[in-house]
């Protein structure tokens, strides 16, 4: 157990998007001991600034050790951080604000530490990021190698992430581009508001491409690039779950892009039973409906490419 | 990445150009649903003008590709002017007309439309635009002609018995691929509304 030198990439899914609430450390704590049990040797990392207790969710108690401690140079290499969990194959390792003041950091330093965690060992590696859209959470999100949208069939929920999505969708373009006057524009096009009247991605490409063709083609490909994830917590009815299929079909219709509908979880109180009992849903109630569709879910984690 | 106005009908109902009647109706169900005025999917994304657009939209690119002249119209014009070979069309098969539901998803569920596009007089004409006789209907789901037409007409005094009605609705439904459910719940509402008048 521990750090290797070898340069084996990780697969790295952040959680994140939507409002507090719904249900992204539940969920982010429970898809790691399902792929766990499957063999797949998992990190989960806890960067919910607001609330990180990853740890609640799998019965444990607050570690001692935290991404400071590294950061600090009081140990040596990341993986001296990570705490056991009572689940084989599955380490946590906690430290919100480090790491996202790590994250605020230049980029020299930010890109170390995705690396030092892209070096652990281990198969697959979740990041809770909790809600809100900093700057440092979006880049998280954008330098992951998947990010998991949690939403749940609540207006609130929905608006909120698709103001997570747009201001991703907006920083991963204005990061692709070069042209200082083509950054400038999409910075403007972000607020609805704008003098331009840009007022969606394809008025975007239309005033760059008055600009510069080759950055317009730029931003087509990353948008057709850019294909985030989305998972429905707390349905409670068929019509609910086709709204996830809408969201699928209004971010294609607004920004062009793929959204993958990996799945949802049922509304279950057997969820808040677990919560409270400080025992992952997966492990105190595996027949649970809610507990099914984290397994449906998982099954096709461990399974994309 | 194309915006509303450039995106071909097949584009706008995000069906393959190769659809059936039965893929397009359900992506138009799936369609409109997801852009009704009020969706939760919507209202916070697009402006009232971006919404209407893609609605009316939504509705050119089912008029046409619903109607075999205008959509092989359409394929002519359009995959010729961009070079392309004219789609396939699966054949539509009078005699199986209860083919694979295919899944949309994961969950194969199936979209629900607005349940006040299942009256009779709607059921009637989704059946005419997929071109599928009545009488095979009948033959099919083993339910009298008679009673299929006075569904379609909403000859609701000659209907059989409620138990049994909702069956042949259940039936009836199946066989054109829409949600049973959903065609029951939108036709006892007729049968409500007509009560009440």
């Amino acid at each position: 157990m521990g750090w290797t030198q070898s340069n084996n990439r990780k697969m790295i899914w952040t959680i994140g998007g939507g409002k507090g609430g719904s249900g992204k450390s539940f969920i982010t704590a429970n898809l790691g001991i399902c792929l766990s049990r499957l063999g797949i040797r998992v990190i989960l990392i806890d960067a919910d600034l607001g609330g990180a207790n990853l740890h609640t969710f799998l019965g444990i108690s607050p570690p001692a050790i935290t991404l400071a401690d590294f950061i600090k140079r009081r140990v040596s290499h990341l993986h001296e951080v990570l705490i056991p969990t009572t689940v084989p194959n599955l380490q946590l390792l906690t430290g919100a604000q480090d790491l996202l003041n790590a994250m605020d950091a230049k980029s020299v330093q930010k890109r170390k530490l995705v690396r030092s965690i892209q070096h652990l060992e281990s198969d697959m590696i979740l990041v809770d990021l909790g809600a809100g859209n900093s700057v440092s959470v979006l880049d998280f999100f954008l330098m992951s190698d998947g990010g998991i949208l949690i939403v749940t069939p609540e207006p609130t929920s929905v608006e909120n992430t698709y103001r997570f999505l747009k201001s991703a969708f907006y920083r991963r373009l204005r990061q692709m581009v070069s042209s200082p006057s083509v950054k400038a524009v999409i910075e403007g096009a972000m607020d609805r508001k704008n003098e331009m009247g840009i007022q969606n991605p394809y008025d975007l490409i239309k005033a760059v491409r008055r600009i510069d063709q080759t950055e317009a083609d730029r931003i087509i490909e990353e948008a057709e690039a850019f294909r985030p994830n989305l998972i429905l917590n707390q349905v409670r009815s068929k019509k609910d779950i086709e709204i996830g299929f809408s969201i699928r079909s209004a971010c294609l219709k607004y920004f062009g892009i793929h959204l993958h509908y990996l799945g949802y979880v049922v509304y279950d109180q057997d969820v808040s039973n677990s919560i409270r009992r400080r025992r992952p849903l997966v492990l105190e109630n595996a027949r649970s409906r809610a507990a099914q569709c984290i397994m449906e879910i998982t099954s096709k984690l461990a399974n994309r490419p | 990445m194309k915006s509303i106005k450039d995106q071909t009908y097949y584009e706008i109902l995000e069906i393959s150009p190769t659809a059936s009647d039965k893929e397009i109706q359900r992506a138009y169900e799936h369609a409109k649903e997801t852009f009704h005025a009020d969706s939760l999917a919507v209202y916070s994304l697009f402006s009232e003008e971006e919404v209407k657009e893609i609605q009316s939209a939504i509705e050119e690119a089912y008029r046409v590709l619903m109607d075999g002249v205008l959509r092989k119209s359409y394929d002519q014009s359009h995959f010729q002017s961009v070079g392309g070979a004219l789609p396939e069309k699966p054949l539509e098969v009078q005699g199986d007309i209860r083919e694979k539901r295919p899944s949309l998803s994961f969950t194969g569920i199936s979209f629900q439309p607005d349940e006040e596009l299942y009256r009779g007089k709607t059921l009637k004409q989704i059946r005419e635009r997929m071109g599928v006789e009545l009488p095979l209907i009948s033959k099919e789901t083993k339910i009298s002609l008679k009673v299929l037409e006075w569904i379609e007409e909403e000859a609701l005094e000659k209907l059989p018995a409620l138990v049994y009605l909702k069956g042949f609705l259940k039936g009836y439904a199946q066989s054109l691929g829409l949600n049973p459910q959903k065609v029951v719940e939108g036709y006892l509402r007729l049968i409500e509304e007509s009560k009440r008048k």
